[in-house]
C-alpha cells in the first residue's frame, strides 16, 4: 500500500494526466507554432494533438463537412495548377465563406491553447502530484507502460490509427482510421496506387476524385507525428510517475545507511 | 549485508521490490534512487529510455506534409500522377525540413560543446536509471540476489562489511594502505 502524501506538498491540484480505461490524456510541453501548424493543415488537428477530443473531433467532422461541400480541395488544385476559371467555377460559395472563420479561429486557438498548457504543464511537474497509472473497467483495461516509439510510427504509416491503438488511446485511433477508410475509400487512393505501381499513369490520375484524394497527406503526417509524440512523452509519464512512487515511498529515514 | 542493483524504470522494477517486500525484506530495508541522466545531445530519434522531446521530428513532419499535400496536387497534371508525385513531395519536404532542423539547431539551439567522458563511456546501452540498495542478513542474499537478476536488473553486486566495522575502518586489516605504500 502506498503511504499517504504530504497534503501541503501533494495536494494534487494540477495532476499531468489521467489514466482512465480507454485513453491515457495528459499534458506535454509543445510548441506553439508546430501546434498552429496542425491546427491550419486540417481543421481540428491543433485540439487532437493536445488530447482536446471533443473539440478536435467536431472539427475534424466539420472539416470535411465544408470541404467537401464547399469543393475546397478541387478549388486548390484548380488554383494552384493555374486553371483559375475552373476554380470559379467548381467553388459552392455558399459553403466556402463558413470556412474561413473557423479556419483561422483553428490556428489562434491552437496556438494560445498550448500556450497556456505548456504552464500548467510546467506547474504540475513540479507539483509532481500521484497518479494512479493503472485503470480497469467492465469494458477496458488502461494503464502506463512503456512503449517503442518506432514501432508506433511503423503501425501508422501502415495505416493511420493502428499507431494510436498500440499505444491505447482508443477513441484517436478509431475516429482517425474511420475518416482514413472513408477518404481513402473516396478518393480510390488503392486504385490509384496499383495504376501507379504497374505504370498507368494516364489512368492513375483519372480514377481518383482529387476533391478526397488531397485530405490523405495531412491526414498521414499528423497520424504519424502524432503518435510519436505522444509514445514518447508517455514513456516519460511513466517514468515520473515511477519516480516519484520511488521517492515516496522507498527512501524512508529508518533506511540503515553503510 | 546491502545488494545494490541498477535498473530502468519498468513494471519489472516494480515487481522486484514487491516481490522482496513478499519474501519478508522490509520497506524500510529498500532504497531507491532515481537518477538524473546528462544526456544533452539531439537525436533523430527518441528511444524507449531516452526522450528529451527536442529530436528532429517537428521540421520533418510539418514539411513533410506540406510538400506532400503540393506533389498530390502538382501531380494531378504531372506526368507521374498524384501518389508518385505525393511521395517525392514527402520524401523532400521530409528531408529539407529535417535539414533545417538540424542546421537551425546547430547555430541557434543549445550548443554542445564536447561530448561528455560518461557519455562515450555510456554510449547507447546506458540505460540504467534507478538505483536500488537494500539492506538484509547474509542469509539472504542468494535470495535477494536471484530476484534481481529474475527481474531484469542490469546489474548486482554486494557489500558485506558491517556497519561497525567500516565506520571504524578496520574490516580490511588496513591491507589496502600497505599496498598503497609499496607502490
Amino acid at each position: 500500500m502506498e503511504k499517504k502524501q504530504n497534503i501541503s506538498i501533494r495536494n494534487q491540484r494540477r495532476p499531468k494526466g489521467i489514466v482512465s480505461p480507454i485513453s491515457i490524456n495528459f499534458i506535454h510541453l509543445r510548441k506553439p507554432w508546430v501546434v498552429a501548424w496542425w491546427g491550419a493543415s486540417y481543421l481540428g488537428y491543433a485540439y487532437t494533438s493536445m488530447g482536446s477530443y471533443v473539440k478536435g473531433f467536431i472539427f475534424i467532422f466539420l472539416e470535411a463537412l465544408i470541404n467537401v461541400q464547399a469543393k475546397l480541395n478541387l478549388g486548390i488544385l484548380y488554383t494552384f495548377t493555374g486553371r483559375f476559371e475552373l476554380a470559379k467555377q467548381v467553388v459552392d460559395t455558399n459553403w466556402m465563406l463558413f470556412y474561413a472563420p473557423i479556419y483561422l479561429f483553428s490556428i489562434w486557438e491552437g496556438h494560445r491553447l498550448s500556450v497556456d498548457l505548456n504552464k500548467y504543464c510546467i506547474l504540475a511537474e513540479r507539483e509532481a502530484s500521484t497518479m494512479i497509472p493503472f485503470a480497469v473497467s467492465s469494458s477496458e483495461i488502461g494503464f502506463l507502460d512503456k512503449r517503442k516509439p518506432w514501432i508506433a510510427v511503423a503501425l501508422s504509416c501502415l495505416a493511420p490509427g493502428l499507431g494510436h491503438l498500440y499505444t491505447h488511446r482508443i477513441q484517436t485511433s478509431y475516429y482517425i482510421l474511420i475518416w482514413w477508410m472513408i477518404m481513402a475509400y473516396m478518393g480510390h487512393l488503392f486504385q490509384c496506387v496499383h495504376l501507379t505501381a504497374v505504370g498507368d499513369f494516364a489512368g492513375a490520375i483519372a480514377v481518383t476524385d482529387p476533391e478526397w484524394l488531397i485530405f490523405l497527406p495531412s491526414i498521414y503526417l499528423f497520424t504519424i507525428y502524432d503518435v510519436y509524440v505522444k509514445t514518447v512523452e508517455y514513456n516519460r509519464l511513466f517514468e515520473q510517475e515511477q519516480e516519484r512512487f520511488l521517492n515516496d515511498n522507498y527512501q524512508s529515514k529508518d533506511f540503515p545507511m553503510p | 549485508m546491502y545488494v545494490y542493483a541498477s535498473f530502468d524504470y519498468s513494471a519489472f522494477l516494480e515487481l522486484a521490490i514487491t516481490d522482496l517486500e513478499k519474501r519478508g525484506i522490509a520497506r524500510e530495508h529498500i532504497l531507491a534512487v532515481p537518477l538524473d541522466k546528462r544526456v544533452e545531445e539531439r537525436m533523430v530519434m527518441d528511444t524507449i529510455h531516452r526522450a528529451d522531446g527536442i529530436s528532429l521530428f517537428d521540421g520533418a513532419a510539418v514539411l513533410g506534409a506540406v510538400f506532400m499535400e503540393l506533389g498530390v496536387i502538382y501531380g494531378f497534371v504531372l506526368k507521374w500522377g498524384p501518389i508518385a508525385w505525393g511521395l517525392i513531395g514527402l520524401l523532400g519536404g521530409a528531408i529539407l525540413g529535417f535539414l533545417l532542423d538540424y542546421f537551425y539547431g546547430r547555430i541557434c539551439g543549445h550548443k554542445q560543446a564536447k561530448v561528455t567522458r560518461n557519455q562515450v563511456k555510456a554510449g547507447d546501452n546506458n540505460n540504467t536509471e534507478v538505483v536500488l540498495t537494500v539492506f538484509c542478513k547474509a542469509s539472504q542474499y542468494e535470495m535477494v540476489e536471484k530476484v534481481l537478476w529474475d527481474n531484469m536488473a542490469f546489474g548486482v553486486g554486494k557489500l558485506d562489511r558491517l556497519r561497525s566495522s567500516i565506520r571504524k575502518g578496520t574490516a580490511n586489516h588496513g591491507k589496502e594502505a600497505t599496498r598503497i605504500d609499496k607502490e
